[in-house]
C-alpha cells in the first residue's frame, strides 16, 4: 500500500514529491546541544538500503539522533534530510517511515490490534483497511494470536513488537528502532532480530541502536558507533572485529576441573596465559580471538572436561570503544 | 495501492475522525476524567436542590395596607368594611348589621387583594397608565377626585409606567395613585422572581462560570501535555499528521466527551426547573430557550477555555498553574458582569462574552424581565409616600442575576451573534498560537 501523495486539485496542498535520488537519510555536520551539553557533535552519515546497527553506550547520542531524524527536536545546527526532504516541522516524510521508540509507556487499556488500527488511521487509510494492515503487522511479528487482548497484559517482549508492528504500517521505506530488545526474554530477541533481518532483506532501511554489541552482531554488520555525541566508526563490524582480535582478550571458562582443562589448553598456539581467578573458573588470554575459538573445541573434547559457560567479558562495546579511543583495556 | 486520488479532505476527515475517536475512548478509560465528571453534576445536583428547596418555600404574603386587621373588633377585616361603607373604627357598625347580614370574610383574603394589573411594557421613553383597583380602596365615595389621582394625570386610580430612556441603562418609572395595586401577592411574585433568579444564577455561575471553567481546566490541560510526558506522543507524531491537526482533533476529543456531558446536564436542569417551578401548566417549556442558551454559552465556553488550557499545558509542563490566576481572572469578570455588565474590561475576557448570550436570551425568552424586576422594587407600595416601601423577596437575587446584555441597545439577538462570533474567534486564534507553538516544540 502506498500513501496517498496525489491530493491534487487542491492548490493548498503542499505537493510532496519524494526526491527517489536523495539517500534515505542524510545528516551534514549535525549537532545537538542542550545548554553546555553536548548530546551530539557534527554528525556527518548518509544511510539508504540494508539494516544498521547504531552502537552506542547509553548516553551517546544514539536517542538524539533518532528524535532529529523523527523531527521530534531540532539541530542546533547541520542539515537533516529524509528522502531529502527538512523534517522538522514537516511531517510529509513520516508516510514512509516507521518509528519504535525507547519508551516503555504505552496504551496499555486497548488491545494490540485496535491500537495498530487506530493509529493506521493516520497514514491516511480508511477503517476497514486500517483494520486489513494491523492484521498483517502484527501476523509479520507473530503476535496475530494474541492481538485481541490488551497490551497492558503483553509480556515485554510482546509489546516490543506491538510497537515494532505499529512502525511498520503502510509498509514503509525507512524504520527506526530505539532499543528494540532492551528487556526482552531471549525468545523475543530472537523473533525480532529475525524481524529486522527480514526487513533488510526486503530491501528497507532499517536502523536499529543498542548498547550490546551481541544483539547487533547477530542482526547485521553494517554499523555506526556513537561515543559522547561524536561518530566514532562507520563500517563493517567485521573489518573493526577483525582488528580487535589482534589485542589482548580474556576469556572465563567456568568448569568442574579448572586444572585439568588448562593442561589441554596451555597447547594452543594463540594462548598467552592461563590464571585461575577462583574455584570453579579459569581465565585464559589469547592474542588472537579467532584462531583460540576455532581451536577453543578441540581442546575442550580432548580434556574431557565438561564446560558450563564460556564467557567473553571483553568482546563487548566498551573493548571496541576503548581499542577505537586508542585507550585500550587489559 | 489507492485505487484513486484521495481528496484532502478524506485524509483529512480519517486522521481527524481517528484522533478525535481515540482521544474521546482515551478520556473513558481515566479514572480522573470520571472524578471530573461527576463532581461537576454533583455541583450541579446541589444548586437544583437548593432551587427546589427554596420553590417548596411558602412566602409570607405582606398585608401592605393594613385592610386585613380589624381593628374595631367587629369580626369583619377593615377593607370588608370599607367595601360596605360601615365604619372601620367602630364595632357598632359592620357589615352584619346590613339587611341582609353580611357573612365575615376571613382576615387572608385581604391580604393580597390587590393584585398588579401592568398589562403591557412602555417602550422607551413612553409612558402609558396601568393598574386597576380590583379592592376598590381607592375609588371609594369617601375620596375626592384629586385623593383619586394623586399622579394627577386625569386618570383616577391608575399608575404612571415610564419606560427607561433611550440609550440609558435607566429604568422604570412608576408613579402610582394611592391605593391602586397596592397589596400584591407576594407570594406569587416571589416564587416566580425566585425561579428566575435561579435559572439565571444555575444557567450563568453554575454552568458557564463553574463547569465550563472547571471542566476544561481538569481534561483539557494534559490532553497534549500528558502525552509528551509521558512519551506517548511519539506514536501519534511519527505519523504522517502535522501537529496542529493534533492539537485541533485532540481537542474535538475533549469536547466529544465534555459536549454530550453538558447536554445531559442541561437537560436535566430543564426537567428540574421546568417542573418545580410556578406555572399554570405542568411544564413551564417556554424556558427552554434559556436552557439552550445556556448550554450554548457553556459549550463555547468550554471550547475557549479548552483550547487555552490545552495551550497552556503545551507552553508549560505545569500549565495548570497558569490556567490558576486566569480562572480567578474569569471568576472576577464574571461577578463584575452581574454587578456592572456594561464595564468594557468586560469584553476581554471569555466568561463576559458567554454570559452575554444567556443575558440575551432571557430578554427574548421573559421579555417583561425589566419590568418584572421594577414590580419587585416597587412592591406594590410605591404610592410616592414610601408607606410600604419596600421590595418584594426575591427581587434582589433576581436583579443580581440578570442583567443586560452588554453590547448596548444593538438588541438581544444581534447581541448573541456577535458574542458567539467573538468567542469562536477567541477559540480559533488560541488554536493558532497553540498549534505554532506545539509546532515548534521539541519533544524528548
Amino acid at each position: 500500500m502506498m500513501p496517498d501523495f496525489d491530493q491534487s486539485g487542491l492548490p493548498e496542498t503542499k505537493e510532496w514529491v519524494p526526491e527517489q535520488a536523495a539517500p534515505v537519510i542524510l545528516l551534514e555536520n549535525v549537532s545537538k546541544t542542550y545548554g553546555r551539553i553536548h548530546a551530539l557533535t557534527g554528525i556527518t552519515l548518509s544511510l539508504s538500503g540494508g539494516v544498521t546497527g547504531i552502537l552506542g553506550m547509553n548516553g551517546a547520542g544514539k536517542s538524539t539522533l533518532f528524535k532529529i531524524l523523527m523531527g521530534k527536536i531540532k539541530p542546533s545546527s547541520g542539515q537533516v534530510r529524509l528522502f531529502g526532504t527538512n523534517p522538522w516541522k514537516n511531517p510529509a516524510p513520516y508516510a514512509r517511515v516507521g518509528f519504535v521508540p525507547e519508551h516503555e509507556k504505552m496504551y496499555d487499556w486497548m488491545t494490540a490490534h485496535d491500537f495498530i488500527s487506530t493509529f493506521a488511521r493516520l497514514n491516511g487509510l480508511t477503517r476497514d483497511e486500517a483494520k486489513i494492515e494491523a492484521d498483517r503487522v502484527l501476523d509479520f511479528v507473530g503476535l496475530l494470536d494474541v492481538a485481541h487482548k490488551q497490551i497492558g497484559r503483553f509480556s515485554k517482549g510482546m509489546r516490543q513488537r506491538t510497537k515494532i508492528a505499529h512502525a511498520l504500517v503502510n509498509d514503509p521505506d525507512l524504520i527506526i528502532l530505539d532499543e528494540p530488545l532492551q528487556g526482552c526474554d531471549p525468545l523475543a530477541r530472537t523473533t525480532i532480530m529475525n524481524v529486522i533481518r527480514e526487513l533488510g532483506r526486503m530491501g528497507r532501511t532499517v536502523i536499529v541502536s543498542s548498547h550490546i554489541l551481541h544483539e547487533i552482531e547477530r542482526i547485521t554488520e553494517q554499523i555506526v558507533i556513537l561515543h559522547y555525541g561524536r561518530l566514532l566508526a562507520l563500517g563493517n563490524l567485521h573489518a573493526i572485529r577483525e582488528r580487535l582480535d589482534k589485542i589482548p582478550h580474556r576469556i572465563d571458562i567456568g568448569t568442574e576441573n579448572p586444572k585439568e582443562l588448562a593442561k589441554s589448553i596451555i597447547e594452543i598456539d594463540s594462548v598467552h596465559g592461563i590464571f585461575f581467578p577462583q574455584g570453579k573458573n579459569l581465565s585464559i588470554q589469547t592474542h588472537n580471538l579467532g584462531s583460540f575459538h576455532s581451536d577453543l573445541p578441540k581442546a575442550i573434547v580432548k580434556s574431557g572436561q565438561k564446560v558450563e559457560s564460556i564467557d567473553n567479558p571483553d568482546d563487548d562495546l566498551e573493548s571496541i570503544l576503548g581499542y577505537l579511543t586508542g585507550g585500550g583495556r587489559m | 495501492m489507492a485505487t484513486k486520488p484521495d481528496t484532502i479532505f478524506r485524509a483529512l476527515d480519517r486522521k481527524a475522525a481517528a484522533v478525535t475517536e481515540f482521544t474521546m475512548r482515551q478520556y473513558r478509560t481515566k479514572i480522573s476524567t470520571w472524578v471530573v465528571l461527576i463532581v461537576g453534576f454533583m455541583v450541579i445536583s446541589l444548586l437544583l436542590l437548593f432551587y427546589v428547596d427554596g420553590m417548596q418555600k411558602d412566602y409570607e404574603s405582606i398585608d401592605n395596607d393594613g385592610d386585613s386587621e380589624d381593628w374595631d373588633g367587629d369580626g369583619y377585616p377593615t377593607g370588608q368594611e370599607r367595601l360596605y361603607g360601615t365604619d372601620p373604627s367602630s364595632s357598632d357598625s359592620h357589615p352584619g348589621l346590613l339587611v341582609p347580614p353580611v357573612e365575615p370574610d376571613p382576615p387572608e383574603k385581604w391580604i393580597d387583594e390587590d393584585d398588579f394589573d401592568w398589562d403591557s411594557t412602555p417602550g422607551s421613553g413612553q409612558t402609558i397608565s396601568v393598574g386597576y383597583d380590583d379592592d376598590g380602596d381607592c375609588d371609594r365615595d369617601d375620596r375626592t377626585d384629586s385623593q383619586k389621582d394623586s399622579n394627577d394625570n386625569n386618570v383616577p386610580c391608575d399608575i404612571i409606567l415610564e419606560g427607561p430612556q433611550e440609550g440609558l441603562n435607566d429604568d422604570f418609572t412608576v408613579e402610582a395613585d394611592n391605593f391602586v395595586d397596592e397589596d400584591p401577592d407576594d407570594a406569587a411574585y416571589a416564587k416566580e422572581a425566585i425561579h428566575r433568579a435561579s435559572v439565571l444564577a444555575i444557567g450563568k455561575l453554575g454552568f458557564v462560570f463553574i463547569i465550563g471553567i472547571f471542566v476544561p481546566l481538569f481534561l483539557a490541560t494534559g490532553l497534549i501535555r500528558d502525552e509528551m510526558s509521558s512519551g506517548t506522543m511519539h506514536y501519534m507524531l511519527s505519523k504522517p499528521i502535522a501537529r496542529t491537526e493534533v492539537f485541533l482533533y485532540r481537542i474535538l476529543g475533549y469536547l466529544g466527551i465534555v459536549w454530550p456531558y453538558l447536554a445531559i446536564l442541561v437537560f436535566i436542569s430543564a426537567m428540574v426547573t421546568g417542573l418545580a417551578g410556578p406555572s399554570d401548566s405542568f411544564f413551564r417549556f417556554s424556558e427552554f430557550g434559556i436552557w439552550l442558551s445556556v448550554l450554548f454559552a457553556a459549550m463555547l465556553a468550554t471550547l475557549v477555555y479548552g483550547m487555552l488550557f490545552c495551550f497552556f499545558g503545551v507552553l508549560w509542563r505545569y500549565g495548570i498553574i497558569l490556567a490558576i490566576p486566569f480562572a480567578a481572572w474569569e471568576l472576577g469578570m464574571a461577578l463584575l458582569s452581574m454587578g456592572v455588565p456594561e464595564a468594557s474590561i468586560l469584553k476581554f475576557s471569555v466568561i463576559g462574552w458567554a454570559l452575554t448570550i444567556v443575558d440575551s436570551a432571557a430578554m427574548l425568552v421573559w421579555p417583561d424581565l425589566d419590568l418584572f424586576i421594577q414590580m419587585g422594587w416597587w412592591g406594590g407600595g410605591g404610592d410616592g409616600t414610601g408607606l410600604f416601601g419596600s421590595s418584594i423577596e426575591g427581587t434582589a437575587p433576581l436583579t443580581y442575576f440578570s442583567s443586560k446584555p452588554s453590547l448596548g441597545s444593538i438588541g438581544p439577538f444581534v447581541s448573541m451573534l456577535i458574542a458567539t462570533s467573538v468567542l469562536l474567534v477567541q477559540a480559533a486564534v488560541l488554536w493558532l498560537i497553540g498549534g505554532i507553538l506545539f509546532k515548534g516544540k521539541e519533544i524528548e
